[in-house]
């Protein structure tokens, strides 16, 4: 199954209580891509996070991991939400082993590939500090740590750095694409910025509401790496009116029924 | 450098918390001078301090009496406290079935039920701990509760989809988010652990202490003796809350420190 992609969702769909969330939704990965889900809130991107986790299962489809059935099961693949959810006992260190720590007790490798991927990205001089000590980009980088401990290939990242200010998020982001770079993960990233899709991504679904379903996919051939420099391109540019011009279309017809749909 | 600064803090915060406690002996004095009080209405703070010092040799006993049974009943009752939240918070049907029962237990006065249980229990220790436990375990109850319950349901979600066994879940999430609340319930559990001490020695009292002192002394209308263990009653109750929250520091660290005192090296 080397060949075949690395994640494969196939005709997911999903009901709540009679309403549908999500309809056929289906995406492929392929090792080490990235791609983005772009969307107006409320489209059915954390539902169909939550399924690809194995937290929630479809009413139908099928979650597949190099050509495995994964459908409802857990501990398959990283996830980082965009709340850091450290926990406030444990070290930076602690933090980072805390999958370990749940499954099966950490060790003293544990700790120390903990610290070298800390080291190696920017927290080496803080892996005894409490969470509460470090800024939000710095707790962002400690959650992104503790779901690559996992040693998980495939990472799940629900608009990870929604919360930061836009100057911390542009560094972060830059951070993220050299680790995966550095670390060859197969990455799905939900995100409304369009701007962080595109500059991340080398494909981007953009989804629309009620039910959620995936509304038209951009290839990003943007060369790598990228930086500073490429969200000022020309490509970069018509890359953005495109899925511009796609997400909001829809929103124009269908913003009476979304009004209307108001619990 | 830093540590000369944390010096002057404490020695800032150690001043205001004296003089907070002499404002209070300041103005007592000033009642007294005001009012033209006689010293068999209102002693004068300094009179009623002699009056512990100048008999310690009776009142040493009755003291260490005094702070067995509170240390004692209050750990009873915050084990029990303890115990049942965690029990109560992993089944739903027992919270829901004993929660009201805790709460009446908590509306009963205690002074009421102190000569049943003496009449039930004899005129040992043991009633005693109990009300004094009956005292302590209400607040960690309703403190440990609410800290189980706030736990961030994603922070479950995501032990969840880490593969997290149940077991360990419990212990490296649960458990360790109980103690702030915890701690919270024993602040208050140890300020009021003394005075259930004192109602459980006005009615059962075989052995002697600073409550039957106090029985005592206002019989005898010794307003000197009982302004004195008065005072020592409050000395009691301040020390467990300071042991209480120096214990609270010391067990958890990532309240008031930024980085952990057992440091990881690679």
């Amino acid at each position: 199954m080397v060949n075949g992609p690395k994640l494969a969702v196939e005709g997911i769909s999903c009901v709540f209580d009679g309403t549908p969330a999500l309809n056929e939704v289906d995406l492929t990965l392929g090792r080490g891509q990235f791609v983005s889900i772009v969307g107006p809130s409320g489209c059915g991107k954390s539902t169909l996070f939550n399924i690809v986790s194995g937290l929630i299962q479809p009413t139908s489809g099928r979650v597949l991991l190099d050509g495995q059935e994964v459908t409802g099961e857990t501990g398959h693949v990283g996830y980082m939400l965009q709340k850091d959810l450290l926990v406030p006992w444990r070290t930076v260190i602690g933090n980072i082993v805390l999958g370990a720590a749940l499954t099966r007790g950490t060790t003293r490798a544990d700790k120390q590939e903990a610290a070298r991927l800390a080291a190696r990205y920017g927290l080496g001089d803080f892996l005894n500090h409490y969470p509460h000590a470090l800024s939000g980009g710095m707790r962002q980088r400690v959650a992104l740590m503790r779901t690559l401990a996992l040693r998980a290939d495939v990472l799940l990242l629900d608009e990870p750095f929604g919360a930061l200010d836009s100057q911390t998020r542009l560094d972060m982001q830059m951070w993220l694409l050299s680790v995966c770079q550095d670390l060859n993960m197969t990455i799905l990233f939900v995100t409304h910025d369009v701007d962080e899709a595109i500059f991340l991504s080398d494909r981007v679904a953009v989804m629309t509401g009620r039910p959620g379903s995936i509304a038209a996919t951009i290839e990003v051939d943007l060369p790598r790496p990228r930086g500073i420099d490429t969200l000022t391109t020309a490509e970069f540019t018509e890359l953005k009116r495109r899925a511009l011009g796609l997400l909001h279309r829809p929103a124009t017809t269908s913003a009476p029924a979304e009004q209307g749909s108001m619990p | 450098m830093r540590g000369r600064g944390r010096i002057l803090v404490w020695i800032e915060r150690l001043g205001l918390a004296a003089a907070g406690i002499g404002l209070i002996f300041g103005l007592w004095n000033l009642v007294i001078v005001i009012f033209g009080l006689q010293p068999f209405v209102l002693p004068t703070p300094q009179s009623a301090v002699s009056a512990i010092v100048d008999n310690w040799s009776a009142l040493g006993t009755l003291t260490w009496q005094t702070v067995k049974e509170t240390v004692d009943g209050f750990v009873l009752g915050a084990v029990v406290g303890f115990v049942l939240a965690v029990v109560m918070s992993l089944f739903r049907p027992v919270q829901r079935l004993i929660y009201p029962a805790l709460i009446t237990s908590q509306a009963v006065p205690i002074v009421a039920i102190a000569a049943p249980l003496v009449i039930l229990l004899g005129f040992g220790m043991l009633p005693k701990l109990i009300i004094v436990a009956w005292i302590v375990f209400f607040p960690v109850v309703v403190n440990v509760l609410d800290g189980l319950a706030h736990i961030d349901d994603d922070l479950i979600r995501l032990a969840k989809v880490m593969g997290a066994h149940r077991a360990r879940e419990f212990l490296q999430i649960r458990l360790p988010a109980t103690l702030s609340p915890l701690f919270s319930g024993l602040k208050i559990g140890a300020t009021y652990a003394v005075t259930g001490a004192v109602i459980g020695e006005w009615t059962a009292s075989s052995q002697q202490g600073l409550g039957t002192y106090l029985l005592t002394a206002n019989s005898s209308l010794d307003v000197q003796a009982v302004f004195g263990v008065t005072l020592l009653l409050t000395a009691i109750g301040v020390l467990s809350f300071l042991f209480v929250m120096g214990v609270e520091a010391f067990a958890t660290p990532w309240r008031t420190r930024s980085t952990s005192r057992r440091r990881f090296v690679p």
